[in-house]
């Protein structure tokens, strides 16, 4: 068990360390200038001795991200469900998403902020555009393998449709779905920093950055994109944690014990 | 005089130009045990999809005591090779399996699965997830799944042919106490004479292209059944007269 603690955590910090130290290697070794690219810890000081500016900030990407994540993750989910089900739909649907996908969101950012605005509702969009296509892709892909034996099988003891795809397709589906999940966390924040760049009026993370680049403030620059790709992180880990918490199979031989209400709990 | 559970009158089944099963009839007697032999292409599954009514056949009727059933699902407890258990439930859960398909699962189905299980040599494992199992206990879990449906008629599809010989031999006796202890009528499919043999009352030989039966042979052998009767003279009688019917007479 702490063998395992120490591999899922410790090597991926040591991996992280390590770059940092080529970092700090090509700055000093290199004689880089401080200007084009300050020391790991010249970026990082960037970043904590301006908190109090950078944390409203910081906070209003973080909850552009969880609202279009979240959107994202749904719509998608529904979207490869119905077009799973209806093939009509997903010969409808598939090259219109498609499309969705091969339009450049940098370049479809300016349309959203003529029609909605400047508030939080284009970043949003922009996220949710980012977010849906893997989980749909995902979703499709996983209920087109449910093992057809399976699914015979709840026929014959009579399942219904709805219960067969309660109790057999969304269970079977979880692993292509997680990986639809995980691939949309790690480019929700790209969405939440496009939309602010295209969108904001001098308040926000994307913002923030620009003004410091355009002040020659080259440690604020980096200290800020490590400050973006944290959160990208920190989103994505989350999932990976619903993941392993929702999926207890996959790591274990034996279940949990489970809290059930009523006597049954107890007989055990 | 025994009551007939299952009557198959003039079912038969075609594939563009393949006659999967020729118009065929049979009648299983309650509480029997009946193996299904024949070689791939046979039509045997054919005819286990028809009376499980996932197929609908082109012509022919099928019964359940006398009640018509004819593609239409949830009469037959059924069982294949692959033992279909989900792998994100426990044992327990796996045994309740079919009633979670069709309704809210009970504190009284949970503690039928429990007994179930300890009493055919699983309690110890009820919260385990079916990936920490052996293949013979996988096909035990799938079978106990199978038996809480409480339906009279068992279709098993050649439920042990995965398994090495061994566990194989420990499997069919364990059957045969189970089918022993709860009266259910069994139909057996298998491609393993031995199996046919030693399992049924009845054996059911059925023969390829087109998909028919060719012989319907009652099986004299005394019950319990172990070792020993590998070795009778009857049984060894009994698989060269199938051995015979499954090879057109050169055996």
């Amino acid at each position: 068990m702490r063998r395992r603690v120490l591999l899922n955590v410790g090597v991926p910090i040591l991996s992280l360390l390590i770059v940092l130290g080529v970092w700090q290697l090509i700055v000093v070794g290199g004689h880089v200038a401080s200007y084009i690219a300050p020391r790991p810890r010249e970026a990082i000081t960037s970043v904590t001795s301006q908190w109090s500016t950078l944390w409203p900030l910081i906070l209003g990407t973080i909850r552009e991200t969880i609202y279009g994540y979240l959107i994202g993750a749904v719509l998608g989910f529904a979207l490869g469900v119905v077009m799973a089900k209806i093939p009509v739909v997903q010969r409808l649907v598939y090259p219109v998403i498609l499309v969705s996908q091969a339009v450049p969101v940098i370049a479809l950012a300016p349309v959203l902020v003529i029609i909605l605005g400047f508030g939080i509702v284009p970043k949003i969009v922009i996220v949710t555009w980012i977010v849906f296509f893997p989980v749909t892709v995902n979703v499709l892909d996983g209920l087109g393998h449910v093992d057809p034996d399976l699914k015979n099988l709840a026929r014959v003891y009579g399942a219904s449709r709805w219960r067969t795809f309660v109790q057999i397709e969304v269970p079977a589906s979880t692993t292509p779905l997680f990986s639809g999940l995980k691939i949309g966390a790690i480019y929700a924040v790209t969405g939440a920093i496009i939309g602010e760049l295209a969108a904001s009026e001098g308040n926000s993370l994307a913002l923030y950055q620009e003004h410091a680049n355009s002040n020659l403030n080259t440690a604020a620059v980096y200290g800020t994109t490590i400050v973006m790709t944290l959160i990208g992180i920190a989103w994505f880990l989350l999932v990976v944690g619903l993941e392993v918490w929702s999926t207890p199979w996959q790591r274990r031989s034996v279940a949990r014990r489970r809290w059930r209400r009523g006597a049954d709990g107890a007989a055990r | 005089m025994p009551t007939t559970l299952l009557e198959l009158r003039e079912v038969g089944k075609v594939f563009g130009d393949t006659v999967a099963l020729a118009p065929t009839s049979l009648a299983i007697e309650e509480g029997s045990f009946v193996a299904i032999v024949g070689p791939s292409g046979c039509g045997k599954s054919t005819m286990f999809n028809v009376i499980a009514g996932l197929l609908r056949p082109d012509g022919g009727e099928v019964a359940l005591r006398g009640a018509t059933i004819t593609a239409s699902t949830g009469h037959v407890g059924y069982m294949l090779q692959k033992d279909l258990l989900v792998p994100w439930r426990t044992v327990e859960d796996n045994i309740t399996m079919a009633t979670r398909l069709t309704r809210r699962v009970t504190d009284e189905d949970r503690a039928e699965a429990r007994r179930v299980a300890r009493q055919y040599g699983l309690g110890e494992f009820l919260r385990h997830y079916p990936s920490a199992l052996s293949g013979g206990m996988r096909q035990r879990v799938a079978f106990m799944r199978t038996l809480v449906t409480h339906q009279e008629l068992l279709l098993l599809d050649e439920p042990f042919g995965a398994l090495d010989a061994q566990t194989r031999l420990e499997m069919q006796e364990w059957l045969l106490q189970v089918w022993k202890d709860t009266g259910r009528t069994v139909l057996f499919i298998t491609h393993d004479v031995d199996e046919s043999i030693f399992l049924s009352d009845r054996i059911v030989v059925m023969s390829p292209r087109p998909g028919r039966v060719v012989a319907d042979l009652a099986n004299p052998l005394s019950r319990p059944r172990g070792i020993h009767t590998l070795l009778e003279p009857e049984f060894i009688a009994l698989k060269a007269q199938v051995l015979g019917l499954l090879h057109g007479g050169d055996a």
